[in-house]
């Protein structure tokens, strides 16, 4: 995991590989927008670097990623608390959603 | 302590209405408030109006009530129990527009996140948005 | 209305309601799920239960105690649809009513009950009844009582022929033709019964 702070924008981004068995599936959809909702930042994710960007506090839209185990999630945040709210994200698809 | 909003599922079967809400509350958690109201008075296949006002209470919740349904028995019955709910409560339950299990599930992942009940509605209803 | 009067009435109905179990059931059987006779008995049979209870209460609280009877003791659709219709009535009637409120607490009914089953007259439903009903008795004139029974028979047999597009007769497509519709049946039993008892008082 990268954290890499664009001054311009305050825009912070990161990417972690998923490894849990099921991926994005419907279960750790609903545990990663109920993590991204306790935070302020604008939080998006994407399956490749440049997008496209879904809200990480929509659940329908989170579902719909469908990401696979193997795949990597890539985040970008901005916000008052983004750089809180990367690292909880990050934590929970590391911890593989505390699935197993 | 903001109290979250309430989910109330209800389908002609018992069985349906109870598994979803189940799985609602494995997959979301407890923040929410779930109820459910399944079958006619009888227990058989159908929706009792007086199950569903009964619901809208045990979910009950000062940030309203968002209801999912499955057929358009369901929604009548749903409808009708809501104008038959207090005055100071009947302006805070909504009847959501989305497949009854998805729907439940999106509606109290956003009620787990404290949102307001115009937004669980509209979670809910996103599925059906192309 | 004397309590006897409403005694009656609501007697009236619910009887005329329980004796016709059987054919609202074959009618639903052709063209529905077949419980409508036996969801309307079972409404009706709870209000019986609590008649001298009903006859006692100034009538729209009797009414609305009626109305909210069937809809925990009906189920289906038509629980939700005929509460509807009473809990309605007993909103816009006063205690004693004329032809003139009588004709406009019904219109105001037949709107909640449009709203309730998101239908319209002409789909082949118990609105076919209501709505001519309510417009014999918007126009007055004598022997209201008398004539009212034979529009809604009238009416509920024009139903027949329609093609139904809501509820679950609707599913049957073209094959619902050629039925009367079970809810419009059930309609003019009740506009029957009811102006057989108020014949006396509505001439």
């Amino acid at each position: 995991m990268k954290f890499t702070p664009e001054n311009k924008t305050t825009e912070l981004t990161a990417s972690v590989l998923l490894t849990n068995e099921v991926g994005l599936h419907a279960r750790p959809s609903v545990k990663l927008t109920q993590s991204a909702k306790r935070f302020r930042a604008r939080l998006e994710v994407a399956t490749a670097p440049d997008g496209p960007w879904v809200d990480a506090k929509s659940p329908v839209k989170i579902m719909r990623v469908k990401a696979a185990k193997g795949e990597t999630l890539y985040f970008r945040a901005s916000g008052a608390d983004a750089f809180e709210a990367l690292d909880a994200l990050i934590d929970l698809v590391k911890r593989r959603f505390d699935e197993e | 302590m903001t109290q979250n909003v309430g989910i109330v599922i209800v389908s002609h079967s018992p069985k349906v209405a109870e598994g979803a809400a189940d799985m609602v509350r494995q997959m979301v958690g407890d923040s929410v408030p779930i109820a459910f109201a399944g079958g006619n008075p009888e227990g058989g296949i159908g929706t009792d109006v007086g199950a569903i006002m009964a619901a809208i209470d045990a979910a009950w919740s000062q940030a309203g009530v968002a209801i999912l349904v499955d057929l358009g028995g369901a929604e009548t019955n749903s409808e009708m129990a809501i104008e038959m709910m207090r005055e100071d409560q009947r302006s805070r339950i909504v009847i959501c527009n989305a497949p009854i299990v998805e729907g439940a599930v999106m509606a109290a992942t956003e009620a787990s996140g404290g949102s307001d009940l115009a937004k669980v509605k509209a979670a809910a209803e996103e599925l059906m948005a192309l | 209305m004397t309590p006897a009067t409403q005694h009656a009435l609501i007697a009236a109905m619910a009887e005329t309601i329980i004796a016709h179990t059987d054919d609202l059931t074959a009618l639903d059987l052709a063209i529905g799920d077949g419980d409508h006779g036996l969801n309307m008995r079972r409404g009706f049979e709870a209000v019986l239960a609590d008649i001298d209870n009903l006859a006692g209460q100034p009538l729209p609280e009797a009414l609305k105690s009626l109305g909210t009877t069937l809809v925990m003791k009906v189920g289906g659709a038509s629980g939700p649809l005929y509460g509807t219709l009473f809990i309605t009535l007993a909103k816009e009637l006063p205690a004693e009513p004329t032809v003139t409120d009588a004709a406009a607490a019904l219109d105001k009914a037949i709107a909640a009950v449009k709203a309730r089953g998101k239908s319209e007259p002409g789909q082949k439903t118990m609105l076919d009844v209501l709505v001519p009903v309510q417009q014999a008795l918007a126009l007055g004139g004598g022997n209201l009582a008398r004539r009212l029974p034979a529009v809604a028979e009238e009416a509920a047999r024009a139903t027949v022929p329609m093609h139904a597009i809501r509820g679950r007769a609707s599913f049957l497509g073209a094959r619902s033709v050629g039925h009367m519709d079970p809810g419009a049946c059930s309609s003019a039993f009740l506009v029957a019964a009811a102006c057989g008892v108020l014949e006396g008082a509505c001439a």
